[in-house]
């Protein structure tokens, strides 16, 4: 346990004293308030008719979401899209600088067990996810208030805020197999390439009517408010993580470290 | 004998091409043994495989009594090293770099960090960031995380590289005092021989993968070719007088006559007294030893020109 928490300790430093947390928080912070922005121009006639453009995408906007419980499966989704890219940018980060940054080698030939060192790894890529999910969805309801939108109640903030906190650990566990891609291509090309394939992918498998089993769907489809979705489909999504995690094992394990 | 390296028979091949074919070595403890190799030799492809960190392709090595895996956790908490470009990790500080090295070698007392950065010289530069580094502070970080945990047995590729002439010879005593004092065993790999000579008690050449020669570091001075140089003012006769003597000499093309027979290289004076008796003597007299980099080339040389 001590070796695991050391190498915690190693990992978090290394991702505090990055600018990359101030860069995701940043990134985390457009999502809601571009959704809050559209909502206002939108509730705004004087203001949307300066914008133009703006103002008809503001207007698509406040057709999805008129009221609260709209709104907050907006934010789901949004955490569900966006949420995935950004999750992806930050394991991608963690695994994949120490390929660009040629530091792979002081990890490998260590009386540490590869697996504390990986571990150690993905919680902090998970940690740091959750983060800045919390960090959306909380900035999401203070928009959603701010805008003063209705029917507010207890019981529709508190549904959609369990929605929204599922389909973040949904996100986050689909996310960890990107740490496997990062290895594989040595650095952070890879994976963020992948990532939008996956994207445009997922649409495609929810299309064609398959989307229950394709986890990166699953995610979609939750946050869409898809009542129906099988254990399966969380039982994919699961699977996935974990085969995500064994492979990027196996991989640090026994490929070949040139680098 | 218990030996510190031991590799049987280690090679590596990436499809057809053979990056290390056949070497078979042997490193005793307390020793400094230097291997040698131009660029693509094999060197760090070696050092890679005897670190875990490349699956040969065949044959064995063993370090410190235990055969190497791939992904294995020993021998390490034993070994330090330095594998090419001594990268850092460049938001932490020196400092905070070697102190997330010291928590990847458990057991390793928090005070290390501190000596050791005094011991590298890096004292001014340790709450510094590692991205600012100038080279030879890199290396010397590079270097620190190799020895923070006392190993018995340092693996350092290329370790001189970035250093400016002091830090060289600095860095040469630290070696040289691990080895004296704490009986460390030091296997370092370089590309420029009399940096190696100095320093090593043994020497590997490894050439296009495989091991060209293995001597002990008195051996290179005697495998050395070393030539007799005369200057005369009459240099046809003087040849002359020496070929009719038994000595077969040349004339270089900047007019100097020069001899590699042994029995003339161990007597200049009987050369000269040669010259004086015919009249002619030498205006110029000296037995030239071959630079170490000249014979390391003309060794690579020769191996080009079996093939």
């Amino acid at each position: 346990m001590s070796t695991f928490t050391d190498m915690l300790w190693v990992e978090q430093r290394k991702a505090i004293r990055s600018k990359i947390p101030l860069f995701t928080a940043l990134g985390s912070l457009a999502l809601p308030l571009g959704i809050a922005f559209l909502l206002f121009v939108s509730r705004n006639p004087e203001i949307s008719r300066q914008l133009g453009l703006i103002s008809t995408k503001a207007s698509l906007m406040a057709a999805t979401a008129t009221n609260w419980p709209t709104y907050l499966g907006l934010l789901s989704q949004m955490l569900a899209m966006g949420g995935l890219i950004l999750f992806v940018l930050i394991i991608s980060w963690v695994f994949g600088r120490e390929f660009s940054d040629g530091t792979l080698k002081d990890l490998l030939a260590v009386p540490v067990p590869r697996a504390s060192i990986l571990l150690a790894k993905f919680l902090v890529a998970a940690v740091w996810s959750a983060t800045l999910a919390v960090l959306i969805f909380s900035l999401g309801l203070l928009m959603g208030a701010l805008i003063q939108l209705p029917q507010a109640s207890n019981g529709i903030i508190l549904q959609g805020s369990a929605r929204a906190a599922i389909t973040a650990c949904l996100v986050i566990a689909v996310m960890l197999p990107f740490a496997f891609f990062a290895s594989l291509g040595r650095g952070y090309l890879l994976p963020i390439g992948l990532v939008v394939l996956t994207l445009i992918l997922a649409n495609l498998v929810v299309i064609a009517g398959w989307g229950e089993y394709f986890p990166w769907s699953v995610l979609g489809l939750y946050a869409q408010g898809k009542e129906s979705l099988p254990a399966i489909s969380f039982l994919i999504v699961i699977l996935t993580s974990l085969v995500g995690m064994v492979g990027t094992y196996l991989w640090w394990k026994y490929a070949d470290q040139n680098r | 004998m218990n030996w510190t390296i031991e590799t049987e028979n280690l090679g590596k091949r990436y499809g057809d091409v053979a990056a290390v074919e056949g070497l078979s070595l042997r490193v005793a403890q307390g020793e400094i043994y230097a291997f040698l190799g131009l660029n693509g030799a094999g060197k760090t492809t070696t050092i890679r495989m005897l670190l875990g960190m490349i699956k040969p392709t065949r044959g064995t090595a063993t370090v410190l009594g235990k055969r190497v895996r791939l992904g294995s956790r020993e021998p390490w908490a034993q070994v330090g090293y330095l594998v090419e470009i001594p990268h850092a990790y460049p938001e932490l500080s020196v400092r905070e770099n070697l102190e997330a090295a010291r928590r990847l070698h458990p057991g390793t007392e928090r005070k290390t960090v501190s000596q050791v950065i005094e011991r590298l010289g890096l004292a001014a530069y340790a709450d510094r960031r590692a991205g600012v580094l100038s080279q030879g502070n890199a290396q010397r970080l590079g270097l620190a995380k190799a020895l923070l945990h006392n190993p018995q047995l340092l693996l350092l590729d290329e370790p001189a590289n970035g250093l400016d002439p002091a830090g060289i010879v600095e860095i040469r005593a630290l070696l040289l005092e691990l080895t004296r004092q704490e009986g460390v065993t030091v296997f370092m790999s370089s590309h420029i021989l009399a940096e190696v000579a100095r320093l090593a008690k043994r020497i590997g050449i490894i050439h296009e993968g495989r091991l060209l020669q293995e001597m002990d570091v008195h051996e290179l001075e005697q495998n050395r070719r070393r030539r007799l140089q005369v200057r005369a003012r009459d240099i046809e006769t003087a040849r002359r007088v020496l070929s009719s003597a038994g000595y077969p000499t040349e004339i270089l093309p900047d007019g100097i006559l020069e001899c590699t027979q042994p029995s003339a290289i161990e007597r200049p004076d009987d050369i000269a007294s040669l010259l004086v008796r015919a009249g002619n003597p030498p205006t110029h007299l000296l037995v030239e030893e071959e630079e170490l980099e000249q014979y390391f080339l003309r060794l690579v040389g020769s191996n080009k020109e079996e093939k």
